[in-house]
């Protein structure tokens, strides 16, 4: 499936789920004080909030090459 | 510290629900702003911040001995014994009791702490995944240069005779401070159970 296809409204959400759900692993790892907490942060939280933001500019991609679709 | 990063954390999640809930909202001029700051800008500084927060918090003792395999040498800093040299510096604050493994455990260069947080993963793989060496070595060995780091250039180290007669074997790491015969009673995890404590009286 492209990119395109998906829409931007439903890349929004992917992005704002994995971001809410980084963000409350990060505020875990923060109460939990133990070695596996930075375990938890740099390699689960960290990694879903990038992914997140990730999304997120993908579909900022996705509305700049709109347009442009539509005028071909 | 940390309840900034808590308050940028929740502020995040309240944007990022707002978007989860009404992705349309991002039509307008305005909360495009707002969804830029909401799910990147944001969260982008928490990732940052948490990294410090943890990297801040790994310097402590508390977090150091919170790992059972390191219990033992966390005791070991109140030895009643002024020969046990971890426990000389702890409790005579020569170095910073909050962060006294940290202290002499890292290498003081701009990558040490990196280096530190590489190897510490290391630990907690043999920890939960594999089998913690017994007795805990230092890969590599324990380096002069955290003594000299405090040391070098303090009167009662340089004007020391013992210490003036080897001091080029002792900076290029030749011979150990700990070595046999100088300060070798380090923190002895293994009979800490057997020997006198000391505690500050309140």
């Amino acid at each position: 499936m492209k990119l395109s296809q998906i829409g931007i409204q439903r890349l929004l959400r992917i992005a704002s789920v994995l971001i809410i759900l980084g963000l409350g692993l990060e505020v875990i790892s923060l109460l939990w004080f133990h070695p596996l907490s930075f375990v938890l942060f740099a390699f689960v939280a960290a990694a879903l909030i990038g992914l997140g933001i990730l999304v997120y500019l993908a579909s900022l991609v996705f509305v700049v090459s709109a347009p442009a679709e539509r005028q071909e | 510290m940390i309840g900034v990063l808590i308050c940028q954390i929740v502020l995040s999640i309240v944007l990022a629900s707002v978007f989860l809930v009404r992705p349309s909202l991002t039509r307008a001029a305005s909360w495009k702003i707002l969804a830029f700051i909401g799910l990147c800008v944001l969260p982008a500084l928490c990732i940052v911040g948490g990294m410090n927060t943890h990297m801040q918090r790994s310097e402590q003792t508390k977090f150091c001995i919170s790992c059972h395999a390191m219990e033992n040498y966390g005791k070991s800093l109140h030895l009643d014994d002024p020969k046990y040299i971890p426990a000389q510096h702890f409790q005579n604050h020569r170095v910073p009791p909050v962060m006294a493994c940290y202290a002499c455990h890292t290498d003081y260069t701009i990558y040490g702490p990196l280096k530190d947080k590489l190897k510490g993963l290391t630990r907690i793989y043999m920890q939960y995944v594999s089998t913690p060496p017994n007795p805990i070595t230092i890969p590599g060995g324990f380096k002069n240069a955290q003594c000299l780091h405090c040391h070098a250039g303090a009167r009662s180290f340089e004007e020391n005779p013992v210490h003036s007669a080897m001091m080029s074997t002792l900076t290029s790491n030749q011979l150990s401070c700990i070595s046999s015969g100088c300060h070798d009673s380090v923190h002895d995890a293994s009979q800490v159970d057997h020997l006198k404590m000391w505690s500050l009286r309140q």
